[in-house]
């Protein structure tokens, strides 16, 4: 120490080292153990299940730590965009075929072309399913399981009232009916055949398809017509008026996941939903649940299904740790151990040999998924044009058309109008 | 060393000498270990408060969605407010029937109680923290879930009201003519800081006014609107204008119960909601900026029109 040196000089020496510090520990953790953290969207059992596969892959890749985080649905959303705006992005996103779109152009996912067939071994999972990662040619996606929109409801309560309970070759004006039957002799007061799926976007894609129609066109137009968005939202307040599905007030406590439901509260015996979300249903509902396709809308007529990514893995455009999130990545979708974990609860796996693997493990609810898949994979469409930018937001809009009509402020007419020019708009507007 | 001697110390380095005149220098001797004190709060000031605010100023003149930079568009998304957007005019309706409504029966309850409090009751304190108690959890989720179950079709209220008058009742919170209104009862249920304010307030005004009152023969009701809401204007009013900003600033309830959709039909859109959903749901920080400063304008306009109203009708005993 040299006598130049006063008190302040040390203050600031002092500082200097402690920052140094700080500075220094993580540094000497991370030579040791890479540390990633891998946000997904959904309800407790698919928490329970990830968890698992992080506990598995600890045993498997000592140096490397995942953090999980995980929200519901629509909490999911906001919080990944403040993740990424404040430079924080999660290393492994949980990704949905509608934003990878809005989240890859935005240059916030890293391409993961260069790994695939390296340590990225998703050969197997067939072209189609590969390419559904895909964004403007660039892998951004790894599929994480196959679904399908399907149907899911109480068989026994069907039968009770007398009413047949839907098969795959029922159409929805039978669906009407049978509903309507569910609903004169229902067994308790508040109780329908039906959840009003009017607002529900994926159930009004499908009957756009059964009809040859679409959401979107491939040049990111609306592909439907205000008279026919008209046709679904009279089909439901058809329905509502003859006691077929739930009223609005019921179908407005809905919010779109699986805990709030009007199967799962116990107000309908029939929910609209994706196949994947069976195991998630039949965990909280005590009635034996049965899964099928949507009603058609004619009897020799498309079924409008088709397969989709039922979520993607994206890995952030920032990460620290590539190499590492795309072992992990790897781990879930080619490994057996992880895809144990995981089982089939976010979808089908695409992998043959996975599938194959999987399959004496399955219990009676995973083995339900896979025939409904098999089921309905003779008749499937292609995967719809990618939604344009803003289509999250129209989901939203049809949601609240849909209750105008059903407390009865708007006509279907108008509600075509208003659905069609509303998100012309939004689509305008980008 | 004392921390005095630290502090002063701290402070010459911030101010070099020579270049501080002697006035200066002897103040900040004298105000350097305040100004240190008040540093955590002067970085939490300018670091997380009027930082961010000056910068939602820039992004509102912006395009940006929160990935990629943000792009200047001038006053674009101004004009989209005030000529093109439905939904900002229903959340502005939404907002402006849940502030006209919740505030004043908000007051005019607290006050209720605060009168009832003030007559000397056995245990009062207990029974402050009591009735106290809905402000500190009201604005908590946990709440908001309650409540969300106690006004459901299947929920507490219609329980009653089935099992006394048989009245099957309708779900509240997801019925648009009636979904805000169970919104104004949660606040309204919030009553607490008010009626803390109004007490102490009431416990001012001297006693010897209400005797001589008496002695001239005022009624009770004459004594309340003669003696008592005269003399407490000056609290009304400061919890007038406190319980309007938090009014206007209202978001948990209405996040939790719509889930953030602001629904059915768009009737629980508070004006905070529609901003969170256009910043988080629909990746439009810009916009959302522009809306936030619209409310930021709004308040301050609530404000200054009820200070300047209020020396027509706020009487100070000096």
């Amino acid at each position: 120490m040299t006598p130049s040196m006063n008190r302040r000089s040390i203050l600031k020496a002092g500082a200097a080292a402690l920052s140094l510090a700080a500075l220094g520990a993580p540094g000497l953790a991370l030579a040791q153990e890479q540390r990633l953290r891998f946000l997904w969207w959904g309800s407790q059992e698919r928490a329970d299940r990830t968890n698992r596969a992080l506990e598995a892959y600890k045993a498997a890749a000592p140096q490397t730590q995942i953090v999980g985080e995980f929200a519901g649905w629509s909490d999911y959303w906001p919080r990944l965009a403040t993740q990424v705006a404040g430079r924080n992005a999660p290393d492994l996103i949980q990704m949905d075929y509608r934003y990878i779109f809005e989240y890859a152009r935005r240059g916030a996912l890293l391409p993961l072309d260069e790994y695939l067939g390296q340590t990225l071994k998703i050969e197997d999972f067939g072209a189609a399913n590969i390419d559904s990662g895909r964004v403007d040619g660039k892998l951004y996606g790894i599929n994480l399981g196959v679904n399908s929109s399907s149907i899911a409801f109480d068989a026994a309560a069907w039968e009770g009232t007398g009413a047949t309970p839907p098969t795959p070759e029922t159409t929805w004006e039978e669906f009407a009916e049978a509903a309507t039957t569910f609903g004169e002799n229902k067994p308790k007061p508040g109780y329908y055949a039906s959840a009003d799926a009017g607002g529900v976007e994926p159930a009004f894609e499908l009957w756009l398809r059964q009809n040859g129609k679409a959401l979107y066109t491939p040049e990111g137009g609306l592909g439907y017509e205000p008279a026919d968005a008209a046709k679904w939202f009279a089909l439901w307040a058809d329905m509502r008026e003859r006691g077929a599905c739930v009223p609005p007030d019921i179908q407005a406590l809905d919010q779109l996941n699986i805990e709030t439901n009007a199967l799962t509260t116990g107000k309908a015996a029939t929910a609209f939903m994706h196949s994947n979300q069976f195991v998630g249903y039949q965990a909280l509902n005590k009635a034996k649940l049965t899964l099928g396709p949507y009603p058609k809308g004619a009897k020799d007529g498309p079924s409008g299904h088709y397969l989709k990514p039922s979520m993607l893995l994206s890995l952030s455009a920032a990460t620290g740790g590539a190499d590492a999130a795309v072992a992990f990545a790897n781990f879930l979708v080619a490994d057996i151990a992880g895809a144990k974990a995981i089982g089939i609860e976010r979808g089908v796996p695409a992998s043959q040999a996975i599938r194959e693997a999987l399959t004496p493990e399955l219990n009676e609810v995973d083995t339900a998924m896979v025939d409904y898949i098999a089921l309905i994979t003779p008749g499937v469409g292609p995967l719809p044009a990618a939604p344009p930018s803003g289509a999250g937001e129209i989901q939203f809009v049809q949601k609240r058309v849909n209750e105008e009509v059903g407390f009865g402020q708007i006509t279907p007419e108008q509600a075509g109008e208003t659905l069609h020019s509303e998100a012309s708009a939004i689509l305008q507007r980008g | 060393m004392t921390m005095q001697s630290v502090a002063t110390d701290l402070g010459g380095a911030n101010a070099p000498a020579g270049a501080v005149p002697g006035a200066a220098r002897r103040a900040w001797a004298r105000n350097g270990p305040a100004y240190l004190f008040l540093l955590p709060w002067l970085i939490g000031f300018f670091g997380l408060t009027l930082g961010p605010a000056l910068a939602s100023l820039y992004l509102s003149f912006t395009n940006y969605d929160l990935i990629r930079s943000p792009d200047w568009v001038g006053a674009a998304n101004y004009v989209r407010i005030a000529t093109a957007d439905p939904k900002f005019a229903a959340a502005m309706k939404v907002t402006f029937l849940y502030v006209v409504l919740s505030v004043p029966l908000k007051l005019a309850f607290a006050l209720l109680v605060a009168m009832a409090f003030n007559r000397g009751l056995k245990g009062l304190p207990v029974y402050r923290a009591i009735f106290y108690l809905p402000s500190l959890l009201g604005a908590s989720v946990a709440i908001a879930v309650l409540w969300r179950q106690l006004f459901a079709s299947d929920g507490l209220v219609n329980m009653v009201l089935w099992q006394l008058f048989g009245i099957e009742g309708p779900s509240w919170i997801s019925n648009p003519n009636y979904s805000l209104y169970t919104l104004v009862i949660l606040s309204v249920w919030q009553f607490g800081s008010p009626m803390i304010i109004f007490l102490a307030g009431l416990r001012q005004i001297p006693t010897d006014m209400y005797e001589a009152a008496e002695i001239d023969g005022a009624s009770k009701a004459r004594q309340f609107w003669k003696i008592t809401l005269p003399l407490l204007t000056p609290v009304i009013f400061f919890n007038a204008v406190i319980q309007t900003i938090d009014a206007f600033k209202a978001f948990t309830p209405a996040f939790i119960i719509s889930e953030g959709t602001g629904g059915p039909i768009n009737s629980t859109l508070f004006y905070t909601l529609y901003l969170y959903q256009e910043a988080f749901g629909f990746f439009r920080m810009g916009y959302a900026s522009a809306l936030a400063w619209i409310l930021v304008v709004i308040i301050a306009a609530f404000t200054a029109f009820s200070f300047l109203s209020a020396k027509y009708w706020v009487h100070y005993d000096d």
